[in-house]
C-alpha cells in the first residue's frame, strides 16, 4: 500500500492519464471545451494527434498551460524553434544534360539515335553499343533518383521525430497523402523534395493558395501529365483530378466542367523544376464552368471551385476525418465547411476549432484513432526519447513493410487510412517493428548499398569475372534451376546497346555517388528510465511502461501477464535488486506491450 | 454410414459435403472443424457456393508469345527474331498456338476447361507498371480507388463479413483486395505466419487477446484483427502442415498449393488472390528463353492446380482468372525482348468454363498508338462475367464503374 503511494506520487501525472473525465466532453460539440476539463489526459491526446505524441515530460508541459495556449502552441507554431534542423543536404547527383528527362528508355534511345546526344551524353562514333554510355546515363538518372528520394524520406522521418513544431509535420503527411504523388512516376526527386518543402510552408495556411501552389507545382504537373494538355487537344487528367480527388469530390460537377477546366489549364508546364505558362499551348477562348462564362485560365478556374461549398465541406471533412475520427455527420461536415470558407480558407483557424472543441476530446474521439505506419514508427521513436529516426531498422523498408511508403502513395487517391491500414499479417508485423527497434538486427543489410536485385547482382558478378556482356546479361536462371541455350553464349552480340547491362551501370553509378543514410541503431536505456521513478516493483514497472506509450490501456489479463513475465524473467519482482541487469527484460516487456492491439491506437 | 458415402464419392460437392457434415455434427460430437464448416456455409450462401481464384502475372506479360498468332504473317514481320515459327508451337487451331513451354495450357484447352479473352484493356493506356496495375486492381483505369475491386466484391456480396472471406497470399497485401468490411487474410509463408518472437516471449505473445466489451470500437475492431491474426494463422499453418499432395505443380507452384490447402482444410473462403511476384514478366531483353521458363513455370502450376481441385473434389466450384497489368508492344526491341505495351489475353480456367476464344484479336496491321495493340475488350467486361456469371452477383455495375457486358463462360 506504502509503496503503492510512493509510485502514486512518483509519477501522479501519469497516474491521471488513466482516469477518465472526457465524458464530460460532447460529441459533435465544436464549442471549447473548459479550462477545468484540460488535463494531463487532454493534453497528451491533443500531442498524439496534433503531432506523433511525447514524453510524459513533454505532456506535462503541455498540461500546464491553458487549451487555449497549447492549441495555440502547436498550430501557430514559431519555426525559429526549428534552428536544430538542417536543410536537406544534397548528394550532388542531377546534371544539366538530364533535363528534359524523356519519358522512358525507348524515347532516350531514339533521342540519342536522332541528335546524336542524349542525357547530355554524346553517341559514340563507331564499335559495338554506340548508345551504351546514354542508357547507363538514363538508369543511373533512375536509380540514384530512387535512392535520393529514400534519403528526402529520411531527413523527413528525422524531422518528424525531432521538430518542435510537429504540427507542420503532421499536416505536410496529410497533404502528401492528399496530394498523392508517387516518385515512380516523377522519377526527380528534387521535384518531391520542393513539393515537400510547399507542404511545410503553406500546410496550414490558405488552402486555396495551396491549392495554386501544388497546381503550378512541377512535381504534380509531372505526376498529372501536364506536358501534354494543349491547346486543341486537352487533356483531361489533370482537370478531373483537381476537382475529383483534390477540391470537390466525384458528383458536385458534369463532365463539361472537367472538359472546360482542362481548357483553362492548357499550356501550364514546367521546365525542370520550374513553372511556366507557354502561352502558344494556351486556349485563352470562353469556357463555360460551373455555371459562369469567361476566358478563364487556371487560377480562375481554382477560384470558382473555391467559390463552391461543397469545396470547403469536402476538404474540412477530410482533414477532421485524418485528425480526429473516420466517421463524421453530413452535419458536422457541412458546419466545418462554414468555418473553412468564413475564414478564407485558413486551415489554422480550422485546426484550432477542431483541437479546442468538445467533440476532439469526446469519447468517440480519444483513442479511437489506428495509426498510421508513419505514425506508429515516430510516436514510437518520439516516446522513447529518441532524436532523430534510427538507421536500423530502415525507415522506409520498416513502414513500407507495414504498408506506407513516403513518396510512394498506392494510387492518386492517397492511402486509405483508418482500417484499412490494418490486416492480420500487419498487425503481426507492427510487433515485429518494434522487435525490430528495440533489438536490432545484427545481421542487417544496408538496403541503399547493397543491391536487392539478384539479376543485377549476377550480372555485376559476371562482368567482374570477365565476361563480354552480352553472356554477362544473358537472364540467369538463378532460383529457377532452368538450363540456358548454350548457343546464345558464345559470342558478343552486335548491338546499339544492351538495357541490362544499362540497369547494373546504372546502379553501381547511383550508389556510387548517392550519400549513405547514417545506420545507427537507437540508444535506448530503459533502466534508467525506470529508475529515474523510483520504481520498486514489477507491478509498477509495467503500469508505468503502459502509461508512458500507450494512449488505450489493455484489459486487466493483459496487464497481469505483462506483469508476471517481467517477474519471471527478472526472476523476482524488485525491481531495486534486479537493476543492474534488468534492461534486456524491459525490453522484451515493452516489445510485448508494442505488440497488444491497443498500442496501435492513438 | 455417411462417412462411407462421402469417402467413396470425391466429387462430391461442397454444398453436400458441409449437410454431411452437420450431420454427423449433430450425431457425434461437435468436432473443432465444426464451427469452421458453418462459418463456410455462411460465406458461401453468400456467393453462390462458389470459389474465385485470382491469378496476377506482374511484370506485363507479353499475350502475343504466350498465345502465338501464327496465321498471321503480320506477327513475324513484326518479330523476326523473336516470332516462335509455328512448327516449335502447340499449335491450338488454324490460327493460333501455345508458347512451347505451355503444355499444361494445351492440355486444359483442349479438355475444353480454358477460355482465352483477347484483346483486353482499356483507354489511354498506362505504359507505367505501377500506374497500370492500380488500374487493373481497383478496376478503375485513369482514375483512383482507395479500395480494390475485389475488396470491394466482398463487401458487396458478403456484406456481413464473415472471418476470413478474403485471402491475398503475398509478402504485402494487394491493393485488389482492400476492403471496408473485410479483413484480408495476408500471408505468405505459411510456416512463417506468425509473431516473430523470442523463445522467451512466445507464449506470452501469442496469448489469446482477451474480448473486447470495449465502448471503443477500434479497440474492438483490432481484438477482431488480432484474434483473426490467432485463428487465421493457427488455421493456415494448420492446413498447410496437414497439406499432402501427390499433384506436380512444377518448380513454382504460384501459391496455388496453398489455396488447395485451405480449401480442403474447409476455410471459409470466397476469393483468393495470389501473384507470380516481382515483375518477373518484365522481359525486356533476351527474352525468349526467359519468357518461355515463366509460361511453363505458370502452365504447370495452374494444370497442377485443376488437377489438384479434382483430388479434392472441388473442381466444380472454383474458377482461376489470369491477367497481366499490360502486354507488351508489338514488334520487338533491339535487345530481342519487348518494351511496355497496351492490350493482352486474359484466361479464365476450371471445370465449369466453356474452354473456346473469346473477343476478338486486335489487329497487327493497325496498330494504336506506340507501335501497340488496339484494345478490343474492357477488362471490366471480363471482371464482370466473373462476378455476374460466376459468382452469380446481381449487379455489378456500381463495383466495376460501368455496365460492360459479360461473356458466357460458364456452363
Amino acid at each position: 500500500m506504502l509503496r503503492a503511494l510512493k509510485f502514486m506520487a512518483a509519477a501522479s501525472a501519469l497516474a491521471v492519464a488513466l482516469t477518465s473525465p472526457s465524458v464530460l466532453a460532447q460529441q459533435d460539440d465544436l464549442a471549447p471545451i473548459a479550462n477545468g476539463d484540460w488535463n494531463y489526459e487532454t493534453a497528451a491526446h491533443l500531442l498524439e494527434r496534433a503531432g506523433f505524441g511525447g514524453t510524459p515530460a513533454q505532456i506535462e508541459a503541455l498540461a500546464a498551460l491553458s487549451p487555449r495556449e497549447a492549441v495555440t502552441s502547436l498550430v501557430h507554431y514559431d519555426s525559429s524553434n526549428n534552428a536544430h534542423l538542417l536543410p536537406f543536404e544534397h548528394s550532388g547527383i542531377h546534371e544539366p544534360g538530364l533535363e528534359p528527362f524523356p519519358p522512358s528508355r525507348p524515347a532516350t534511345t531514339e533521342l540519342a539515335k536522332q541528335t546524336g546526344e542524349a542525357l547530355g551524353v554524346r553517341v559514340k562514333p563507331e564499335g559495338n553499343r554506340r548508345l551504351q554510355p546514354v542508357v547507363n546515363k538514363f538508369f543511373y538518372w533512375l536509380r540514384a533518383s530512387v535512392l535520393e528520394t529514400n534519403r528526402v524520406a529520411y531527413w523527413w522521418a528525422d524531422r518528424m521525430v525531432a521538430s518542435n513544431n510537429p504540427l507542420q509535420e503532421k499536416m505536410a503527411l496529410f497533404w502528401h497523402g492528399h496530394y498523392a504523388i508517387n516518385e515512380s512516376k516523377v522519377r526527380d526527386y528534387r521535384k518531391l523534395l520542393n513539393e515537400l518543402e510547399l507542404f511545410h510552408e503553406m500546410g496550414t495556411g490558405s488552402f486555396r493558395d495551396l491549392m495554386v501552389a501544388v497546381a503550378q507545382d512541377p512535381a504534380m504537373l509531372s505526376f498529372l501529365d501536364a506536358g501534354v494538355n494543349v491547346k486543341g487537344a486537352p487533356n483531361e487528367n489533370f482537370a478531373r483530378e483537381i476537382m475529383e480527388l483534390f477540391t470537390m469530390g466525384v458528383g458536385n460537377y458534369s463532365e463539361t466542367d472537367i472538359r472546360e477546366a482542362a481548357r483553362a489549364f492548357t499550356g501550364w508546364n514546367y521546365v525542370d523544376t520550374d513553372f511556366v505558362v507557354n502561352e502558344q499551348q494556351h486556349d485563352d477562348g470562353m469556357k463555360t464552368f460551373l455555371g459562369h462564362n469567361g476566358n478563364f485560365d487556371g487560377i480562375e478556374i481554382i477560384d470558382l471551385i473555391m467559390e463552391q461549398p461543397v469545396t470547403a465541406e469536402y476538404i474540412s471533412s477530410k482533414i477532421y476525418r485524418f485528425f480526429v475520427r473516420e466517421e463524421l455527420s453530413p452535419a458536422l461536415g457541412k458546419e466545418l465547411g462554414t468555418i473553412l470558407r468564413d475564414a478564407d480558407y485558413d486551415v489554422a483557424t480550422l485546426l484550432e476549432t477542431l483541437f479546442l472543441s468538445k467533440d476532439f476530446y469526446s469519447t468517440p474521439s480519444m483513442g479511437s484513432q489506428i495509426k498510421s505506419p508513419v505514425q506508429l514508427a515516430v510516436s514510437t521513436y518520439r516516446k522513447l526519447g529518441l532524436k532523430d529516426a534510427p538507421g536500423v531498422p530502415d525507415f522506409n523498408r520498416a513502414t513500407g513493410a507495414l504498408s506506407q511508403s513516403l513518396f510512394r502513395p498506392p494510387t492518386v487517391a492517397g492511402w486509405a487510412g483508418g482500417r484499412s491500414w490494418m490486416t492480420p499479417g500487419l498487425l503481426l508485423e507492427r510487433g515485429n517493428f518494434a522487435r525490430d527497434v528495440l533489438f536490432p538486427d545484427i545481421n542487417f543489410i544496408p538496403p541503399d548499398r547493397i543491391n536487392g536485385s539478384a539479376e543485377i547482382r549476377s550480372v555485376a558478378d559476371r562482368i567482374r569475372q570477365g565476361q563480354d556482356i552480352t553472356s554477362a546479361t544473358q537472364p540467369s536462371s538463378m532460383n529457377e534451376g532452368g538450363i540456358m541455350a548454350e548457343s546464345n553464349m558464345l559470342a558478343d552480340r552486335d548491338e546499339e546497346f544492351n538495357t541490362r547491362y544499362g540497369s547494373f551501370r546504372g546502379w553501381q553509378m547511383a550508389i556510387e555517388r548517392v550519400k549513405p543514410i547514417p545506420r545507427h541503431t537507437a540508444r535506448i536505456n530503459l533502466s534508467e528510465m525506470i529508475l529515474e521513478q523510483n520504481i520498486e516493483t514489477t507491478d509498477e514497472a509495467v503500469s508505468y511502461l503502459l502509461a508512458r506509450f500507450m494512449r488505450v490501456q489493455p484489459g486487466s489479463e493483459t496487464r497481469s501477464m505483462l506483469i508476471d513475465f517481467l517477474s519471471q524473467d527478472l526472476g523476482t519482482s524488485n525491481i531495486v535488486d534486479a537493476q543492474s541487469y534488468m534492461e534486456d527484460s524491459l525490453r522484451l516487456v515493452l516489445h510485448l506491450i508494442m505488440s497488444q492491439p491497443e498500442y496501435q491506437l492513438s | 454410414m455417411k462417412k462411407n458415402k462421402f469417402r467413396s464419392n470425391k466429387a462430391l460437392s461442397r454444398r453436400e459435403m458441409l449437410t454431411g457434415m452437420a450431420g454427423l455434427g449433430a450425431l457425434s460430437m461437435v468436432p473443432p472443424a465444426f464451427a469452421q464448416a458453418a462459418q463456410a456455409a455462411a460465406a458461401q450462401a453468400a456467393a453462390n457456393g462458389k470459389v474465385l481464384v485470382i491469378l496476377e502475372l506482374s511484370g506485363g506479360n507479353d499475350g502475343l508469345n504466350t498465345v502465338v498468332p501464327h496465321g498471321d504473317d503480320a506477327y513475324y514481320r513484326q518479330r523476326p527474331n523473336i516470332g516462335i515459327p509455328k512448327n516449335e508451337l502447340r499449335v491450338i487451331d488454324d490460327h493460333f498456338g501455345f508458347n512451347p513451354g505451355m503444355a499444361g495450357f494445351e492440355r486444359l484447352y483442349k479438355d475444353g476447361k480454358m477460355a482465352i479473352v483477347h484483346g483486353c484493356g482499356y483507354e489511354n493506356p498506362s505504359y507505367s507498371h505501377f500506374t497500370s496495375m492500380a488500374y487493373w486492381h481497383t478496376a478503375a483505369p485513369n482514375s483512383g480507388n482507395e479500395y480494390g475491386w475485389v475488396g470491394k466484391l466482398a463487401d458487396e456480396i458478403a456484406p456481413s463479413a464473415p472471418p476470413n472471406y478474403l485471402v491475398n497470399i503475398a509478402a504485402r497485401q494487394s491493393l485488389a483486395v482492400r476492403s471496408a468490411k473485410h479483413v484480408p487474410v495476408v500471408f505468405d509463408d505459411p510456416n512463417r505466419f506468425m509473431r516473430e518472437a523470442f523463445a522467451a516471449e512466445k507464449d506470452a505473445l501469442n496469448a489469446v487477446p482477451e474480448i473486447g466489451e470495449s465502448e471503443n470500437s477500434s479497440r474492438s475492431f483490432l481484438l477482431d484483427i488480432a484474434r483473426s491474426a490467432n485463428d487465421a494463422s493457427a488455421l493456415v499453418r494448420d492446413a498447410w502442415t496437414k497439406y499432402d499432395s501427390p499433384i506436380d505443380y512444377g518448380v513454382n507452384d504460384l501459391d496455388l498449393q496453398k489455396v488447395v490447402a485451405l480449401l480442403d482444410a474447409g476455410m471459409p473462403t470466397g476469393l483468393y488472390y495470389v501473384a507470380y511476384r516481382n515483375n518477373a514478366f518484365d522481359t525486356h531483353v533476351f527474352q525468349n528463353n526467359l519468357h518461355r521458363r515463366l509460361l511453363t513455370y505458370t502452365s504447370d502450376a495452374v494444370a497442377g492446380f485443376i488437377q489438384d481441385l479434382e483430388r479434392i473434389g472441388r473442381a466444380d466450384d472454383v474458377a482461376l482468372m489470369i491477367f497481366s497489368e499490360f502486354g507488351r508492344r508489338v514488334p520487338e526491341n533491339v535487345s530481342l525482348g519487348t518494351d511496355h505495351g497496351a492490350a493482352n489475353a486474359m484466361f479464365v480456367v476450371g471445370n465449369q468454363v466453356k474452354g473456346g476464344h473469346y473477343g476478338e484479336l486486335p489487329s497487327l496491321t493497325e496498330l494504336a498508338e506506340g507501335d501497340n495493340l488496339a484494345y478490343t475488350t474492357d477488362f471490366r467486361k471480363v471482371y464482370q462475367s466473373m462476378t455476374q456469371g460466376w459468382l452469380g452477383h446481381s449487379d455489378s455495375n456500381k463495383l466495376l464503374g460501368g455496365n460492360f457486358g459479360t461473356f458466357d463462360l460458364f456452363s
